[in-house]
């Protein structure tokens, strides 16, 4: 169920840029300019349209959108009052694409800054070249998006195979075939409602054997950076309670992968990177969570982690910030005990998810003191080595999730 | 017999390879272009492909996505004269970049490993 006004009467378009949104006045405007450009530039010899899938927002985001000048028609969409979730707003914007019979679906995030009309053509055009997803690729601050560099990258990486950098970044290209796919899928969890939509979509996409490319998009993602320590919220445990929830449920597809293998690269070749803006990152906030953490959690920890992980974060807490270390095997395997335990007990899931945030800022912090003196193109090896260990550690997820069900 | 596809418009490298690798025990079969590479590779199924990049009529580097689009999972190493192509991301859609040399030890270890899914624990080996 959804709200919808389409002033230009649109029926049908080849090609859907959508822009999810709860409360971005002050920003939806730039991005869809951007689109438009976008659409004009690269893709004029179709019938595009703009959507803006809205969480009914309250201070005129709607009004922003639709009061932007465009070239290309526009859709306003929101979902009922109180029912929030950027995954709801996909569902409005799979359920729209697929009744116009897009070819091409392009998300953009409503937030972002450095947004150009290239990266509407870079996240569509594989889509005419066959390919079914197109995820981002663009150079971050080494501190930016740590979930994604310790958690989602190599997780998925490891479970089903494919060498996707930015699994939830937010911006991505996908088929009409796979927007119908999404949208007939049961497993729609409250988590993916919400912000599990990204991880969630990247790995349908994986489990289905769509062809996917990562496209360069040649500038850095400037949106609203995050200082990891700082706002976590509930956006954690969405993304990472849907990664085991997919584990569950994709459980025959990655128990037959091993390794993992390079995916097709869309855009631009050789040429001049454009830094990332510096992000300011709390060490000792990150280090004090990690060891409170161990305070209030260590009893429930010591319960459902394996002795041995057990045993060596006891190590690790007694650690002085000054050399603190979260070696990344012991990271891989205390996130597949969690994914364990979190496969075993439903009564107990909020509070596993709760417990992870402080031992994930513990290896943040790790990650951050070993990669404070290297460059941006250090750090990227830094986490491709991180990727290789979780894959070295499969067998390890293999013989609990599987020998001890 | 584990078959190898190479891609490389230069015939003396061609030749050089496949007698290499056969020597090695592999099944070698070579094409000099770019025309016709995916239906090739659909049709002769390699288990792994070197693929050169900088070549008369085609950019390695583009075929390579292809090859990715359709058969993501054959094993590719890039085999070029020059190692400046490594800053190209293109690149990074190879299992490995082997800088062309008369001494093939360095590619037959990576076809090895490539071949048995390994991947380097220093990312830089790539």
């Amino acid at each position: 169920m959804f709200i919808e006004e389409n002033p230009r009467g649109v029926q049908s378009a080849d090609i859907v840029v959508g822009i999810p949104s709860y409360n971005e006045a002050d920003s939806i405007s730039y991005p869809t300019q951007m689109a438009s450009q976008g659409l004009v530039e690269f893709f004029g010899n179709k019938n595009s349209v703009i959507i803006n899938c809205d969480n009914n927002s309250t201070d005129g985001t709607r009004d922003a959108f639709m009061n932007t000048d465009t070239q290309v028609p526009k859709i306003y969409m929101s979902t009922p009052p109180g029912v929030r979730g950027k995954g709801n707003n996909f569902k409005n914007l799979f359920r729209k694409s697929v009744e116009l019979g897009a070819e091409a679906i392009v998300v953009v995030d409503a937030d972002l800054k450095s947004i150009t009309p290239r990266w509407i053509k870079n996240l569509g055009a594989p889509i005419f070249e066959d390919f079914g997803f197109v995820a981002p690729l663009y150079v971050r601050h080494k501190y930016d998006g740590t979930i994604t560099n310790n958690i989602a990258y190599p997780l998925t990486r490891a479970l089903y195979g494919r060498r996707v950098r930015q699994p939830i970044g937010g911006d991505f290209g996908f088929s009409g075939a796979l927007a119908d796919i999404y949208l007939t899928q049961e497993e729609w969890s409250p988590a993916v409602t919400q912000f599990g939509i990204d991880i969630w979509m990247t790995t349908i996409a994986m489990c289905h054997g769509k062809a996917i490319c990562q496209s360069y998009m040649g500038r850095p993602k400037v949106h609203k950076p995050k200082d990891p320590g700082e706002s976590l919220g509930s956006m954690f445990a969405q993304v990472i309670g849907t990664i085991f929830d997919m584990m569950i449920e994709h459980g025959d597809f990655w128990k037959e992968v091993r390794w993992s293998k390079p995916t097709a690269i869309f855009g631009f070749g050789l040429g001049e990177m454009e830094m990332p803006p510096p992000v300011d990152v709390d060490v000792e906030r990150l280090f004090d969570k990690f060891v409170a953490g161990f305070m209030e959690y260590g009893g429930f920890w010591k319960e459902m982690l394996t002795g041995n992980v057990y045993k060596k974060l006891s190590e690790v807490m007694a650690l002085p910030l000054a050399g603190f270390e979260f070696p990344a095997n012991l990271w891989a395997e205390t996130l597949i005990d969690f994914a364990v335990a979190y496969k075993k007990g439903d009564d107990r899931r909020e509070r596993l998810m709760a417990s992870l945030i402080p031992l994930y800022l513990g290896r943040t912090c790790s990650y951050i003191l070993e990669c404070e003196p290297m460059t941006i193109q250090q750090a990227e090896e830094l986490i491709e080595d991180q990727c290789s260990v979780f894959e070295h550690s499969k067998p390890y997820l293999l013989k609990r999730w599987f020998e001890e069900a | 017999m584990k078959k190898i596809l190479i891609v490389d418009d230069e015939e003396v490298i061609r030749m050089l390879y496949a007698e290499e690798l056969e020597e090695e025990g592999y099944a070698v079969i070579t094409t000099g272009t770019g025309h016709g590479l995916i239906e090739l590779v659909g049709r002769e199924k390699p288990d792994l492909i070197i693929l050169d990049i900088k070549m008369a009529e085609h950019d390695g580097l583009d075929l390579l996505q292809d090859i990715r689009k359709d058969f993501y999972n054959i094993p590719v190493i890039l085999c070029s004269a020059y190692s400046s192509f490594k800053g190209d991301l293109k690149s990074i859609a190879a299992d490995y970049y082997v800088v062309k040399s008369a001494d093939l030890t360095e590619l037959k270890q990576k076809i090895k490993m490539a071949l048995e899914g390994h991947i380097p624990f220093d990312s830089s080996a790539t």
